[in-house]
């Protein structure tokens, strides 16, 4: 049990690093950018929200099993396969999560006053201290509450990460996955445990989304 | 120091039409509401996309017919808007001294002293009243020591009492930095402390009797 809480949460957490470095210029184009095919791209994004997780995971594996020309790279450089290993479940719940990670960056952006952008466009600010000096700042509410939610959300995946990983012990087999086998099995008092403290840890994760909701989009702006 | 403006654009609904040269010089703009001056600023400052010529100190901002446009970043301006646009997490300091590679401490001391606000530079945003914060926004506009100087009613939000104070630190920053400061002002008194040319505005256009106060100040004295 403890081994699968592990799996996890470092599933978790490397997902949400990799999110919020993926998810950042993503929301940064979909709140300040008009293009060709902006729609198609803010769909594509939102459809994790609605696909069923193992639709996901079925396109996750057939995109990375050892015939494919991903899967045979990933052979080539780390001599593993990305089939049913835990770097097979990031991507997968990269994925998954994408949506709860550019959702909310891309609307505390827009929430950023075109006053500011302007005023760090005429006292000479470049586009990167810009983003480093007024738009991270002025959207750290929704990089915090991007980053919970991609924690969360991850901790609690069942159908692709499944598809993709195997639920193998030790190594692809998810807390999320144990409880499922544990109830199988009819441990009951293993299962009882291990719900409450994916239960506590959503509690927790929801419990910071919401605080700092409260101080509005704009953390830190005030009025 | 010479500037051109050479506009002809329609932005939303105005049709701005201004030919109009300037030189290191205070202009005071005035006009109705709605007559394009807020706007007309704006495409100085390149905040609007503008047909037409602008020149700076030499330097071509704005060639329409050259599809040249000099970004704004790059334009070397101090802006002053009716939104002091101060970030609430930096306190005064930091927010006045906001992408300013090397400071001028000198130069920054006197502008604090000058615009008041040498015991405002710890505080945050939020614990400013309205004038405080209109102030600090001037002094973050001119810590850069731009080549152009962009007002939009600086004084707007000032106790009568501090007006002509301020009057006169405006008025001796432009005589130190020698550069054009186009000002946005309905107030009589300011036209007639700071003026070196008066334009008035309507619907788009700049009124033809173009005044200029110190050539009639030169023949009065």
């Amino acid at each position: 049990m403890i081994e699968s809480l592990y799996i996890s949460l470092q599933l978790a957490l490397v997902t949400t690093l990799i999110l919020l470095l993926l998810a950042l210029p993503l929301a940064y184009v979909l709140a300040f950018k008009t293009f060709r095919g902006r729609t198609a791209l803010e769909v594509i994004v939102a459809l994790p929200l609605v696909l069923p997780p193992t639709v996901l995971g079925y396109y996750v594996l057939l995109l990375i099993a050892p015939n494919t020309a991903v899967g045979r790279m990933w052979q080539a450089l780390f001599d593993h396969s990305l089939a049913f290993s835990f770097s097979g479940m990031v991507i997968a719940s990269v994925i998954y999560s994408l949506p709860f990670a550019v959702q909310p960056m891309q609307q505390s952006l827009r929430a950023i006053p075109v006053s500011w952008l302007e005023m760090a466009r005429t006292q000479g600010l470049n586009l990167k201290q810009t983003l480093l000096q007024v738009m991270l700042p002025a959207a750290r509410g929704g990089v915090l509450v991007a980053a919970a939610l991609s924690f969360a959300h991850t901790m609690g995946e069942f159908g692709a990460v499944l598809m993709v990983g195997g639920s193998i012990p030790g190594e692809t087999k998810v807390a999320s996955i144990a409880l499922f086998e544990f109830v199988e099995m009819q441990q009951g008092s293993d299962a009882w445990l291990l719900a409450l403290i994916l239960l506590g840890v959503s509690f927790a994760m929801l419990s910071v989304v919401y605080a700092f909701n409260r101080q509005g989009p704009n953390l830190g702006a005030v009025k | 120091m010479k500037g051109l403006i050479q506009i002809n654009s329609q932005i939303g609904l105005l049709a701005l039409q201004v030919e109009v040269r300037f030189s290191d010089e205070i202009v005071v703009l005035s006009g109705e509401n709605g007559a394009g001056k807020t706007t007309l600023l704006r495409c100085l400052a390149g905040l609007e996309h503008a047909q037409g010529e602008l020149i700076v100190d030499d330097r071509v901002w704005l060639d329409s017919a050259a599809g040249f446009v000099l970004p704004t970043q790059t334009r070397d301006i101090g802006c002053l808007w009716p939104d002091a646009a101060l970030l609430p997490w930096l306190t005064v300091e930091k927010n006045i001294l906001l992408g300013i590679d090397c400071v001028d401490e000198a130069w920054v001391n006197r502008l604090l002293e000058k615009f008041e606000i040498f015991a405002l530079m710890q505080r945050k945003p939020e614990m400013l009243s309205t004038g405080e914060a209109q102030r600090v926004a001037l002094v973050r506009a001119l810590c850069r020591k731009p080549s152009l100087l962009l007002l939009d009613e600086p004084f707007s939000a000032q106790a009568p009492a501090i007006r002509q104070r301020l009057r006169v630190a405006l008025k001796a920053v432009q005589e130190a930095l020698k550069i054009p400061v186009i000002m946005i002002s309905h107030d009589v008194e300011d036209a007639e402390f700071l003026a070196g040319q008066h334009w008035r505005m309507r619907e788009g256009r700049l009124l033809a009797e173009v005044e200029s106060i110190s050539m009639n100040r030169k023949m009065q004295s």
